[in-house]
């Protein structure tokens, strides 16, 4: 996903890891283990579409744009501090 | 209180102590304080009402009367009361100041602080309104910032929990606003985004939600073990 002119430079890369996160080589051997075939790339794929998801309704809501917004390093840290902290469950 | 009563010295007398002082007479030193206790205690009976127990007054009293003992001139030509004054009420003032208020002034301050209220209160009376921080800077030629804190310091201390006049029994602490906490709108605000974003996690597929997990190193649901790639052990190995 691509990122507007001049984000990097302002906001920081693309993605945020944290303090425990697996990159993205990791995160695809571990997927493949566990029975779903990716590579690096892919691992990546799924994790930006992820954002995306996320950020949308929000996204709409606040008349954002939805690539900005989940590519926005600040935007992931507070999805992933609200996944810790607040305990979101994603199971369906 | 006990009454104290020793002889008057005259000015001869004055001249003659204080020249021994000089000379390095303890004797002649103590007949100056013993002989002047009369003028410190009545000077200090002028701050009875003061509020605070007279035996620490007389005390302090006491202590300007020596140091007064112990600088003056003799040479000047004055008489040793009217030396001795000065430094009797200095030490009783500089002690009321600093058991008067809570808030603790250096002895320079309170004098800078008895200059500001007498600017302000000369000012009112000729302009009928007080003065401006920058005003009493430029008059008393110090910086705007010095006035404004040691105005900030003089501000008498209020009790938040004492019942406030005209408002029905309520205290300060009720009506003074936490600006620390969220305002309502503010935390509606953040229910509304956190709803949209459960919305968003709510349409991700298992494997997006997998690698977002592994991602940000989220561990493992104990209720839900299975499906989670992520356990705690295999966190540690990380963080090791």
């Amino acid at each position: 996903m691509g990122m507007p002119k001049g984000h990097k430079s302002e906001n920081g890369y693309a993605t945020v890891t944290g303090t425990n996160g697996f990159g993205y080589r990791e995160i695809a051997e571990k997927m493949t283990e566990g029975g779903v075939k990716m590579n690096h790339a892919t691992a990546r794929n799924y994790f930006l579409r992820a954002m995306k998801k996320i950020a949308s309704p929000l996204a709409e809501h606040t008349e954002r744009d939805v690539d900005g917004l989940a590519s926005d390093p600040r935007f992931q840290d507070a999805i992933a501090t609200l996944m810790r902290e607040k305990k979101l469950c994603l199971v369906k | 209180m006990k009454r104290v009563s020793h002889r008057l010295l005259s000015s001869d007398e004055e001249k003659t102590l204080a020249q021994r002082i000089e000379k390095g007479d303890n004797r002649a030193r103590d007949e100056m304080i013993t002989c002047n206790l009369r003028l410190a205690l009545s000077i200090a009976n002028q701050y009875r009402k003061s509020g605070l127990p007279m035996e620490d007054i007389s005390q302090e009293a006491n202590v300007g009367l020596i140091k007064a003992v112990d600088r003056f001139d003799w040479r000047k030509g004055f008489k040793f009361s009217t030396y001795a004054v000065w430094w009797i009420r200095q030490a009783i003032r500089r002690y009321i100041a600093s058991q008067g208020t809570h808030i603790k002034f250096p002895a320079g301050s309170r004098h800078t602080i008895w200059k500001i209220d007498s600017l302000r209160k000369e000012y009112h009376e000729e302009f009928g309104v007080y003065p401006e921080d920058s005003e009493i800077a430029d008059i008393l030629g110090m910086s705007k910032e010095t006035i404004g804190s040691i105005r900030r310091g003089m501000q008498w201390p209020v009790n938040i929990d004492a019942p406030i006049k005209g408002y029905d029994g309520r205290t300060y602490a009720e009506i003074i606003p936490d600006e620390d906490s969220l305002a309502h709108e503010d935390s509606i605000d953040q229910e509304i985004l956190v709803n949209l974003i459960k919305t968003g996690f709510g349409i991700l597929t298992k494997q997006e939600e997998m690698v977002l997990r592994l991602r940000f190193g989220i561990e493992e649901d104990s209720n839900d073990g299975s499906k989670f790639p992520v356990t705690k052990n295999e966190l540690k190995n990380i963080k090791q």
